[in-house]
């Protein structure tokens, strides 16, 4: 059997073995200067005594996991959802419904919001995934225009106005407790969240199931002759991206104490998408950068004018057209320059 | 069809991994694939012959799942595996090539290796890292060996010239370790010496797996196949050995030309 092999093309000095796999790649080096500056930034702002500004990253955060949600299906998967504010708005409004007539706690909400998303995301998917490309993006679409026109109708659940008097609560770790009121707890607490779905996504597309899903992103005709079930695992990342969203959603009543309609709307779903070109598509960082920079931009833009969306619209044609892989793509490939190794795919 | 007189003493005793039994489909009104029938045997190599058009990459379609027939069926070692979808048959040991390169381009040439090696891993494996994947990682790299391909392991699939993108394609079908092997014009577009080396790879193919070969390359064909099959519009107009097909007048009227 040796004897067959093909040697005429083949270069004499071979890589050695090439499934080593330890070295922490440059994106998630990028992850831990984040979380470094994102730790810097809440001490500066709680010795200064500013929450204003602690919620404000807090609120960035939570639409930072929206946009990671979408990442999972347009940066991983190709596919683009133009309708994830379906998941979110859902967990938002289940979250705040146990938080008001159930119970005030904060892993119940949770668990609530994360149930729910998962069923709805296997429905929403189940329909999604029997059409391809623009065809999926305007399914999603309607998906969430239909589930957001039914709240803005439905008077049980506020119809246009929402649910305001969401309770501030008290969120117990063992002994510990911690107060969703305090802006500086609370910023840590969605943090750390954030971090643990960083690290738990990253992980998962790292793995042979995301590389699945890189492989249908690359060439999907391929992938069932290969053995793989396409479409389940369409359906499974689906489903997963549904469940990060509604439990980002779900933390959003406890920010706010209200949730309104409009988390439904298409200006969030399409917010989420310009974030992850904006910040970087299949990077996961890139949608948390992404957050930050457009939150602080709308913060600071919208204290000048009302008309914020049009600086927003501008920088996401600028970053369409000369950042192709938005801005954390960017800096990887100048990194992998510099290193000799770039590596903005997973 | 009066196919049936040429038909070898198939099934007699040889073991058949690959079986056809008239199989057929339309297009519109088009009959792309007409009543076709013959056997693989196991551990050898069958040649599908024919001139353009004469429907054999409809059959190769048809027999890996991508088509659904109309009427007929396939089986696998003796199972009905007839309009199954192609993940169902690969792991019933079917896999295939494709004549247009079908490969994860923007993916390293490793990574596509693993990707198709992986479903020699346990389920659950897909969830851990992917280090752990010990049997496909060890398979992708015996085969980038196997087809010389090691020094590319971290090039981008698009990135390899097409001889090179050739044999990939032929070694991704490979990885999964499929019991049949469907090659759809595996040297199409290669250089000559690049067409040789590919051969005796497939030669080398025999035995450890059934082989399933379309070529337009006649040379090749002659001198790697155990059995012929001839097709001209969509039907069945011999089989045999190459030596009975080569003299066979039907099929020096279709397909060697009028001489």
């Amino acid at each position: 059997m040796p004897e067959a092999t093909l040697r005429t093309l083949s270069d004499p000095g071979r890589a050695g073995p090439v499934s080593r796999l330890s070295r922490l790649a440059p994106v998630h080096w990028l992850a831990l200067a984040f979380l470094a500056v994102a730790l810097g930034f809440a001490a500066v702002a709680w010795a200064t005594g500013n929450g204003f500004y602690l919620r404000l990253a807090t609120e960035a955060l939570i639409f930072a996991g929206l946009a990671m949600s979408v990442d999972l299906l347009l940066g991983y998967t190709g596919l683009l959802s133009l309708g994830q504010a379906l998941y979110f708005g859902l967990g938002a409004y289940v979250s705040a419904l146990v938080l008001r007539d159930v119970a005030p706690s904060f892993w119940l909400a949770m668990a609530a919001a994360l149930l729910a998303g998962g069923v709805a995301g296997l429905i929403g998917g189940v329909i999604a995934n029997r059409v391809k490309g623009v065809y999926f993006a305007l399914i999603t679409f309607g998906l969430a225009q239909v589930a957001a026109k039914t709240v803005y109708n439905t008077r049980a659940l506020g119809a246009s106005d929402g649910l305001i008097g969401i309770p501030q609560i008290s969120i117990g770790f063992g002994p510990l407790s911690l107060d969703t009121a305090d802006p500086l707890s609370f910023f840590l607490l969605v943090l750390a969240l954030t971090v643990a779905a960083y690290a738990g996504l990253a992980y998962l597309m790292d793995a042979p199931f995301g590389r699945t899903l890189a492989a249908i992103r690359a060439n999907e005709k391929r992938v069932p002759f290969l053995g793989f079930n396409a479409w389940r695992y369409k359906l499974a990342v689906y489903v997963l991206a549904a469940c990060v969203a509604a439990l980002a959603g779900a933390l959003y009543p406890m920010l706010r104490g209200f949730v309104s309609p409009e988390l439904m709307f298409f200006e969030t779903s399409g917010n989420a998408v310009i974030t992850v070109i904006v910040g970087g598509v299949g990077t996961l960082v890139g949608p948390v950068v992404g957050s930050l920079l457009l939150t602080a931009l709308r913060s600071v833009v919208g204290s000048w004018t009302e008309h914020h969306l049009i600086v927003v619209g501008v920088i996401f044609m600028l970053s369409v057209i000369f950042l192709r892989k938005g801005l954390v793509g960017a800096l990887l490939a100048r990194l992998g320059r510099r290193t000799g190794q770039g590596r903005t795919t997973p | 069809m009066t196919a049936a007189s040429f038909k070898t003493a198939a099934g007699a005793g040889s073991a058949c991994a690959l079986g056809v039994r008239d199989l057929s489909v339309n297009f519109g009104g088009l009959q792309a694939v007409a009543g076709v029938g013959f056997d693989a045997a196991a551990g050898r190599i069958t040649s599908v012959i024919g001139p353009n058009g004469a429907g054999k990459s409809t059959l190769f379609n048809l027999i890996s799942g991508a088509i659904r027939p109309t009427a007929g069926r396939v089986t696998l070692d003796g199972a009905d595996v007839t309009g199954q979808a192609p993940d169902r048959l690969l792991a019933a040991g079917l896999a295939r090539s494709f004549q247009i390169t079908n490969l994860f381009f923007e993916l390293p040439v490793l990574e596509n290796l693993r990707i198709a090696a992986q479903v020699l891993e346990r389920p659950w494996h897909a969830l851990h890292p992917v280090g752990h994947s010990r049997r496909a990682l060890t398979k992708a790299e015996a085969l980038l060996d196997r087809f010389g391909l090691s020094a590319k392991a971290r090039e981008l699939a698009g990135n390899l010239s097409h001889g090179e993108q050739r044999r990939l394609e032929i070694a991704v079908a490979l990885a999964a370790e499929p019991r049949v092997l469907l090659l759809d014009e595996p040297t199409q577009g290669m250089s000559h010496g690049d067409t040789a080396d590919t051969g005796a790879l497939i030669r080398s193919l025999a035995g450890e797996l059934t082989v399933l070969l379309i070529e337009h390359d006649i040379g090749l064909v002659m001198s790697l196949s155990d059995h012929v099959v001839v097709m001209a519009q969509g039907r069945k107009i011999a089989e045999g050995t190459p030596t009975a097909v080569r003299a066979d007048p039907a099929v020096q009227a279709a397909y060697f030309g009028h001489g």
